[in-house]
């Protein structure tokens, strides 16, 4: 891995195909200069043996040629005839002579023939048939050899005329030189080659050779090869390279004549040539290499700044000046990451615009918020107050008059605050309808005035495209040290304040610790809602409702209970929204129809007829499966459709009013009574109300609990019960606490009545107990 | 020539009834007349030596012998006269007559008598181009070709060997002999079967080379 990471970087590969490339280029010079060095060196020495053979040939045919000029002086001369002529009667003389001529010219063998080729006198005695030569043949200026007594010799010979000008022959004066002699050492010295003259053969016959005798001994059984050209020996000399030529011929066979040398000492210009060959490309490919280097660095260190540059950009350290290169590509890649740390600076600035401020309002956002909080922390310790407002049902604002206006109002709220800012004054929007005040130094003051002067803010109606908006705020208090010490744990205590006012309808809330403690207990309560669901913990509880026409109890409202082991009674208004946020509403109203299915079969098998009522919510309408689950019920409980009303909030069905309806016309196809719970206290819309499948309206107890004594109530109810009345359904009044308002109820026409004054939700047991006293009472 | 003149008259005086001419012409297969030549006719009942007083003469003229050729009868004398204004050293080695006469001018020599028939071939021992040849003949008839290679011989009726020699006439031709019968006048050609050596003239111009010191 090392290795491959060292070689995938741009040096290295610069340095390597460069490498690759001198290699190569080294190498084929170094093979086509030594290969044609060799050549001509191999073409030199041949031509130098070539020469040298000539040279060793030319000297022998000069010496030759000497001894024939001698003899043709001495053939002429007058005395040597009258000796030869006398050698008749005096044989000795002309052999003396004959010494003293041979003595003259460094032969080493001399005789005369008459012109019978008779011997007349010869300083050799023996082989005298040998002797008996044509004359002729030896006049020539080739070499022409003798073996006489085991030796070979070079011959001359010259006729002698007794009359010179005559055409007759009257003898031959002959002279040899031992070959031996010829191949002297000043023949190594002039050719730089050993010469060897031999007679071709299974044993060559060395007729004269500069070699020592032991390598004489060993060349003597080798065969050698008359081609031209060099050719090595074969072992044990092959070590040493040899030139033949033809050097003479005796009796037909042909003597040779053999260049020698070490191949140490012929190839010695070639070899030291070789070494400076080496040494030139060495030095060469050195200095290619440093200036590959050289090269490779200067765009290279660049390059390896950039990446220096490019990595503090990475950390998001600003660089503000970059490496110049004299490379056109290096600039240009110099400048490429300067533009680009440009154009991520003003990205960034604009991301950090982006993730510190609300695009809506163009105020600062939460992120900003707790970053500024932070920092005046930090900052110093003074005391400041932490603010959370809240605009009370924003949502319902938005639905019903859309999210238009409901952005608008956002935004001029977002005004009205930045106009009542002053120097020390953090405003942010928080999200949604949530706004964060921050003010610094409240040194004594009270927070809760100043959140005072904040929500004063909201008296004026906001005017909005014609409309008239009036709009309530509930803001949450904390204040630092007191509360909290971190920004977050004061931005937590804000807001637990803020939903403690929800929680109590207050319009403005300081922290309190205990408020922590139930903010806390509300989460772990979520937490435990599933749990609850499986250990019965939860239950349900039922409360009558009383048919004013029939005057008996045909319905009752089933109510969810949660008695917890260690908290007690949990009020359905707290864990229900919680549980509608989580979604663990589905099962809890699951579980609700499946108790009041089986309640119900109970009460049947005592003998009641009894309808059921049960609540749900808007996340139940959304959820598709609900009318399957009831039809299951229903038909694993023998029930019928018309046993069964679901109570809808208002609110609920006007969230998504499209899938409400689809989700409502199902279940009532299937005979499902559907019921608008707390009707009157919500904006609908007449126009969806028409629409609605519902059968009845269910009248809020805000108009009913003090009915007998509030006229006001009485023509609300009566109203809202002719409303139903003229649109076919029925009503339902909630919170009838007395009788006279039960009579009330009776004369407006109204359908059912439910409240304390009948009884409050009861246990199943108590309910059935209730129930049977309450039908025993009423004939009485 | 005068002596040639001289034999020939005396070899007419000494048969007058009972002789003729023998006419040869003597060419070679080229169809070259030789000049020169010597021409004889040998028979066994003519083996007397020369009993005249004449003396042949071999000259030195301008650094030659003269004449080239010599023809004698064995038993007769020659003389080696000097006629150049230098020394010549004239000398032979072959078997009919060895000597030497060592540097001499303007010196008449004493005559030499050449007893042995056979060619002697004379050379000059500081004059290696002089060449000079007498031959000795057996027999007291004979001539030297004339200018048209032609030699007229006269002799008595009778048989006889005729022969010719010259140095140009080569190996094979040397021994040219054949038989012939004279009765009166007769006319012979001689055709040799090989062609002629080159001539003395052609051996070279090494004579002229001298002509300066004359």
């Amino acid at each position: 891995m090392i290795n491959r990471q060292t070689f995938s970087t741009l040096r290295a590969r610069i340095l390597l195909s460069y490498f690759l490339f001198l290699t190569l280029l080294v190498m084929v010079t170094f093979y086509v200069v030594q290969s044609t060095t060799y050549e001509h060196s191999t073409g030199q020495l041949v031509a130098h043996a070539q020469a040298s053979a000539n040279v060793v040939k030319d000297k022998v045919i000069s010496r030759s040629n000497a001894l024939q000029e001698s003899l043709n002086t001495v053939s002429k001369d007058f005395s040597f005839k009258q000796l030869m002529v006398g050698s008749i009667e005096d044989k000795i003389s002309l052999k003396v002579a004959l010494q003293n001529y041979q003595r003259r010219n460094d032969a080493d063998i001399a005789w005369v023939l008459d012109d019978k080729r008779n011997v007349l006198a010869a300083t050799t005695t023996n082989e005298t048939k040998i002797l008996r030569i044509n004359g002729q043949d030896f006049t020539h200026r080739d070499i022409q050899l003798l073996y006489i007594e085991e030796q070979f010799y070079l011959i001359k010979a010259a006729p002698v005329k007794y009359v010179e000008s005559s055409r007759n022959i009257n003898g031959w004066l002959i002279m040899g030189i031992d070959t031996r002699r010829l191949i002297t050492p000043e023949l190594v010295d002039l050719t730089d080659m050993d010469v060897t003259l031999l007679q071709l053969g299974a044993h060559h016959t060395v007729i004269g050779t500069t070699l020592s005798s032991s390598l004489t001994n060993q060349l003597i059984t080798l065969p050698v090869k008359k081609e031209a050209g060099l050719h090595p020996f074969d072992k044990p000399l092959h070590q040493y390279l040899y030139f033949a030529d033809m050097f003479a011929q005796w009796k037909g066979t042909p003597i040779h004549i053999l260049l020698s040398t070490h191949e140490d000492k012929a190839y010695v210009s070639y070899n030291s040539l070789l070494v400076q060959l080496i040494a030139i490309l060495a030095i060469a490919g050195f200095m290619a290499s440093a200036a590959a280097m050289f090269l490779s660095n200067g765009v290279l260190s660049p390059i390896t700044k950039l990446v220096v540059v490019a990595n503090k950009i990475r950390q998001g350290k600003y660089v503000s000046r970059f490496p110049t290169s004299s490379t056109l590509e290096v600039a240009s890649l110099s400048s490429a990451i300067s533009a680009m740390q440009e154009g991520i600076k003003s990205r960034e600035e604009e991301i950090q615009y982006l993730a510190y401020n609300d695009s809506l309002t163009q105020l600062p956002n939460r992120n900003h918020f707790y970053k500024y909080l932070k920092e005046q922390i930090s900052k110093s310790s003074k005391p400041l107050a932490v603010m959370m407002l809240d605009l009370d049902r924003f949502k319902d604002i938005n639905d019903t008059v859309g999210h238009e206006i409901g952005d608008t109002l956002l935004q001029d709220i977002a005004n009205r605050l930045k106009a009542a800012a002053y120097p020390g004054v953090f405003i942010a929007h928080i999200g949604g309808d949530e706004f964060g005040i921050i003010v610094d130094d409240i040194e004594g003051q009270n927070p809760n005035n100043i959140a005072k002067n904040f929500s004063s803010l909201f008296e004026r109606p906001f005017q909005i495209q014609q409309l008239t908006l009036d709009v309530d705020v509930s803001i949450g208090v904390a204040a630092y040290p007191e509360d909290a010490d971190s920004a977050y744990g004061l931005m937590q205590c804000a807001d637990i304040a803020l939903y403690s006012c929800k929680g109590l309808h207050y319009a403005i809330a300081q922290y309190k610790p205990e408020l922590n403690k139930h903010s806390v207990q509300r989460l772990n309560l979520m937490s435990e809602l599933r749990g609850a669901l499986a250990l019965g913990q939860l239950s349900l509880y039922y409360q009558p409702k009383l048919s004013i026409k029939e005057g008996r109890i045909t319905t009752v409202e089933c109510l969810i209970r949660w008695i917890h082991p260690v908290h007690g009674f949990v009020p359905p208004d707290e864990f229900i929204p919680l549980a509608e946020q989580t979604g663990a509403i589905r099962e809890v109203t699951h579980w609700v129809l499946k108790e009041a299915f089986k309640q119900q079969k109970i009460w049947k098998e005592q003998g009641y007829q009894i309808g059921i009522a049960v609540n749900i919510s808007a996340v139940d309408l959304v959820d598709m499966t609900l009318p399957t689950y009831v039809a299951e019920l229903m038909s694993e409980y023998e029930a019928n459709g018309d046993a069964l009303t679901l109570e809808v909030t208002e609110s609920a069905v006007m969230s998504e009013p499209e899938s409400a309806l689809k989700a409502l016309n199902t279940l009532q196809r299937m005979g499902i009574a559907l019921s608008i719970d707390d009707f009157g206290t919500g904006y609908s819309s007449m126009a969806q109300l028409k629409k609605m499948p519902v059968d009845e309206l269910k009248i809020d107890k805000a108009f009913v609990l003090d009915l007998a004594n509030n006229e006001d109530d009485q023509v609300m109810v009566r109203t809202l019960i002719a409303l139903a009345q003229n649109l076919g359904l029925n009503t339902v009044a909630e919170g009838v606490e007395d009788n006279q308002s039960l009579s009330l109820l009776t004369d407006m026409g109204c359908t059912k009545a439910q409240g304390f004054h009948l009884s409050r939700p009861l246990p199943a047991k108590d309910f059935t107990d209730w129930l049977e006293e309450y039908e025993n009472k009423e004939p009485a | 020539m005068m002596k040639n003149f001289l034999a020939v008259l005396t070899l007419l005086s000494v048969s007058v009834c009972q002789a003729g001419t023998l006419k040869v012409k003597l060419v070679d297969n080229q169809a070259l007349l030789l000049t020169n030549a010597v021409v004889f006719l040998e028979s066994e009942t003519l083996k007397n030596s020369y009993d005249g007083e004449e003396i042949a003469i071999m000259d030195q003229v301008n650094r030659q012998f003269s004449p080239y050729i010599l023809a004698v009868q064995k038993g007769q004398r020659v003389s080696f006269p000097n006629s150049d204004s230098i020394k010549h050293h004239v000398y032979s080695f072959s078997r009919p007559k060895v000597f030497e006469l060592e540097l001499f001018k303007n010196r008449r020599a004493q005559s030499m008598l050449f007893d042995k028939s056979g060619v002697v071939e004379l050379g000059c021992n500081i004059h290696d181009w002089m060449l000079g040849y007498i031959y000795v003949v057996d027999t007291p008839y004979f001539a030297q070709t004339n200018a048209d290679g032609i030699v007229s011989i006269d002799a008595p009726d009778g048989d006889y060997t005729l022969r010719v020699w010259h140095p140009r006439i080569q190996d094979q031709d040397i021994e040219k002999k054949r038989p012939v019968t004279l009765t009166g006048d007769k006319e012979v050609t001689i055709t040799l079967s090989e062609t002629l050596a080159p001539g003395k003239d052609e051996f070279g111009t090494d004579a002229d080379e001298f002509s300066d010191y004359d």
